[in-house]
């Protein structure tokens, strides 16, 4: 017979004696606690006291392969933002590239004139800044791999600074639309524009990412007094008149203002300059303000005003209901964002630039929404350039957007495609001489690429040869 | 049942006397012996059956009577015995041995004929030993049909133009059926308009190419290179014959691609544009078999199997 339970209990004391006594110290408590005094501070368990478990460190191991340690990585996590930062970083110099001898320096003039077609131009120093404040670099393009920047000067460069000098001479204002496939070197030309604007004392205002205007990514708040209601972004406008303040310090501080500002919280009077109108931009609010006023004086006849650029990347995302809301919790459509309304109002040719101008826009490829309108206006606008039968709407389709086709009514555009031969083998020449492809550039070289690279599509030219070298 | 098998064990006694009676025979039995009927041969497996024999599987035909008379004029017909048209009569393998000795013969008769060098001699496919073995229904061994196509060979190499009559049959029964050898690709022109059209296959793609005289543009089912292949190296990959021949400048390619995928599209290309090269530049074949774009590459996806997950994975190892 087996012995009864209860007869072990009077053998073995039911509590294990490594169970630490509770020491009744007295531990003091907040008055007015509900809680108990000993849940604030449990009884810590000794170390040593406990007796480790046979087991303890040993492991069955039932799989073949051994699970990973929990956590998985070790390494620092980043801080916030800092990915993002190393995602938009913009190099610009990279000192194991070889310097190229004999490269000419960007002249106010050079890009205009029609017999530096085909030639790579290295950008001075002055514009390099200032094109870094207006972040008309994209961290995509392959700024980092040279020692220092340089673009290729094509046809359609010569082609677009010249009608820009043009516009200029006649006081009036170029709008056009820089469209293409992928990688053509759209956001180049712009760029291009911007430092020829930049050379030759024009005020240049550029919105590198039209996306973060209508994604619903920066703050927004109904103008007060408007009807129909306008949205303001103060942040973006606070960031962009910071940009327009940096890049056209020299002019902003030889112009003065030709009217009072009472709307702004910061009594500006007259005659005093634009930069300290720039200047009174100094948190986000009001600073829509700010930009309004300044661009009221930009555009004030009479007063000596320099030419205007006005240019904008991406301008699909503009040209269609934005990912912002009413106070109804309606879409609000990009055109009833004050800053998108300038621009498309510009590009319709609601203002006349006091001393003329260009208002620049370029379609993205690679991160684009689809535009119906958009793409209709500008095949129209192409066609009636060619003189060919413009394209027409579709019967079936409700996805147009009058606005849209409004504003891009006066556009001209500008199709981008592949460089010619004579021009991929200067781009090539540079490459080489920057010691970046290690080849003969000869005809045979040139051809290949150039065909390769989908009849001379510069990105993919630089794709099929110099994408072995990018870090 | 006892009933039953009486029947039988008449029967199988009936064949006992008949092989115990055989070699007291006279020699005209004997030779009839040799002509085995067809009805006779019925009767004697019939014996071992256990069924009831029937009255006219019972019927035992006798061979004709021989001729004595005939058999008289090779001498004294109390020595002849029967002796089969063929010495390899016995042998396991007679058709095999007869053709054999045949090709031996020939060889002996015409041995010293002009012969031409291996490289000039037609181009013949000879039967492989599966085909042989069952075309004549014989297991003839390896080796020996390797000595005997040895034969086959060396009487080939006769000049055609001296090789008799008896040698061309001879090695008529040698040679498969089909004659790869015989079919020739049809050259690829180059058309009035100055173009080459090239055909090219690889996995489950196929391509055409027009191949004109260019400066080096590309066009595939009407877009350009980089945007029809998003990968570089398959656009290398697309205008590789004309990039290893050093004829990139020097024309233009208008291609249909069809099916597949992208590499699969890209390497039928290849082959596609190689053979329109080749129409322009037959010299360049060298180069291009060089280079890789001649040859198909006749590779397809391996089928799948039962009891794997793919044409070759197994299955995860599951314990019980």
């Amino acid at each position: 017979m087996s012995v009864p339970t209860t007869l072990r209990c009077l053998v073995r004391p039911s509590v294990s004696r490594h169970v630490p006594r509770q020491v009744a110290a007295v531990v003091w408590a907040a008055p007015f606690s509900t809680s108990s005094s000993l849940a604030a501070n449990p009884p810590k368990k000794k170390a040593g006291t406990q007796v480790a478990s046979i087991r303890s460190g040993k492991k069955m191991q039932l799989g073949k392969f051994k699970k990973k340690a929990p956590g998985g990585r070790t390494g620092k996590a980043p801080l916030p933002g800092e990915r993002k930062s190393v995602r938009k970083r913009i190099q610009l110099s990279n000192s194991n590239a070889l310097p190229v001898q004999g490269l000419a320096e960007l002249t106010p003039e050079y890009m205009a004139d029609k017999r530096n077609a085909g030639t790579v131009v290295s950008l001075p120093g002055t514009v390099q800044d200032q094109l870094r404040v207006v972040e008309a670099f994209k961290p995509t393009q392959y700024w980092g791999m040279f020692r220092n920047p340089s673009m290729l000067v094509r046809a359609e460069t010569v082609d677009l600074m010249s009608r820009m000098q043009q516009s200029a001479e006649k006081k009036q204002t170029l709008k056009l639309v820089v469209s293409g496939d992928r990688i053509t070197g759209k956001s180049m030309l712009l760029l291009q524009g911007m430092a020829h604007g930049l050379l030759n004392d024009w005020i240049v205002i550029n919105i590198p990412e039209a996306q973060e205007l209508t994604t619903a990514s920066t703050e927004y708040a109904p103008i007060p007094g408007t009807n129909p209601v306008q949205y303001m972004q103060n942040n973006y406008a606070l960031k962009l008149v910071q940009a327009v303040r940096k890049a056209n310090e020299k002019l902003l501080t030889r112009l003065t203002t030709a009217y009072s500002h009472p709307e702004l919280p910061q009594n500006i009077p007259i005659n005093s300059t634009l930069m300290q109108l720039a200047n009174s931009a100094k948190e986000a609010d009001g600073a829509w303000f700010v930009f309004h006023a300044l661009w009221q004086e930009l555009m004030a006849k009479g007063q000596g005003r320099p030419p205007i650029l006005f240019t904008l990347d991406g301008l699909q995302h503009i040209m269609k209901v934005s990912d912002y809301r009413s106070a109804a919790f309606n879409p609000i459509h990009s055109h009833d964002l004050a800053l998108v309304r300038l621009f498309t109002d510009c590009l319709a040719g609601s203002y006349q630039f006091p001393a003329g101008g260009a208002v620049l826009a370029a379609t993205s490829r690679g991160n684009a929404p689809r535009t119906p309108s958009m793409e209709l206006a500008l095949s129209q606008r192409e066609a009636e350039q060619t003189g060919a039968e413009p394209p027409k709407h579709d019967p079936f389709s409700r996805d147009y957007d009058t606005r849209v086709e409004a504003s891009l009514k006066n556009v001209q555009v500008m199709k981008v495609s592949g460089v010619s031969k004579l021009e991929a083998r200067a781009v090539m020449e540079y490459w080489a001489a920057s010691g970046l492809l290690r080849k003969t550039v000869d005809e045979a070289t040139v051809t290949e690429k150039w065909t390769v690279g989908g009849h001379g599509v510069l990105g993919e030219m630089e794709r099929a040869s110099l994408l072995t070298m990018r870090p | 049942m006892m009933a039953s098998s009486r029947p039988c064990f008449t029967a199988l006694r009936g064949v006992c006397q008949r092989r115990t009676t055989q070699w007291q025979q006279p020699l005209e039995q004997q030779l009839q012996a040799l002509r085995i009927t067809a009805s006779s041969r019925s009767t004697s497996r019939r014996c071992f059956t256990t069924n009831q024999p029937t009255s006219e599987s019972l019927s035992i035909e006798a061979a004709a009577e021989v001729n004595l008379d005939a058999l008289k004029q090779f001498g004294s017909n109390s020595r002849a015995r029967p002796v089969p048209a063929s010495p390899s009569y016995f042998s396991r393998i007679p058709i095999f041995n007869d053709s054999y000795l045949a090709l031996e013969k020939l060889i002996r008769t015409y041995g010293n004929l002009p012969t031409i060098p291996t490289s000039q001699v037609e181009r013949v496919a000879w039967k492989t030993l599966r085909d042989y073995r069952q075309t004549i229904g014989e297991q003839v061994k390896a080796g020996d049909y390797g000595r005997c196509v040895g034969l086959v060979k060396r009487l080939h190499q006769i000049h055609p133009k001296l090789k008799p009559g008896p040698v061309k049959e001879a090695l008529e029964a040698f040679k498969r059926d089909i004659q790869p050898f015989t079919n020739v690709a049809t050259p690829v022109a180059v058309d009035k308009f100055g173009r080459a059209i090239g055909v090219g296959r690889r996995k489950s793609s196929t391509a055409r190419a027009w191949v004109v005289e260019g400066n080096g543009e590309v066009q595939i089912n009407g877009k350009s290179l980089a945007d029809f292949f998003g990968r570089v190296h398959d656009r290398e990959s697309a205008v590789w014959a004309l990039h290893a021949t050093n004829r990139l400048d020097k024309y233009n390619v208008w291609a249909l691609a069809d099916g597949g995928g992208t590499t699969g599209q890209a390497e039928a290309l290849t082959l596609a544009i190689a053979k329109g090269l080749m129409a322009h530049e037959p010299a360049l074949k060298p180069a291009l078999r060089r280079a890789g774009c001649v040859t198909r590459d006749p590779r397809r996806v391996e089928r799948k199997k039962h009891g794997r997950v793919k044409a070759r994975k197994m299955p995860a190892w599951v314990k019980r």
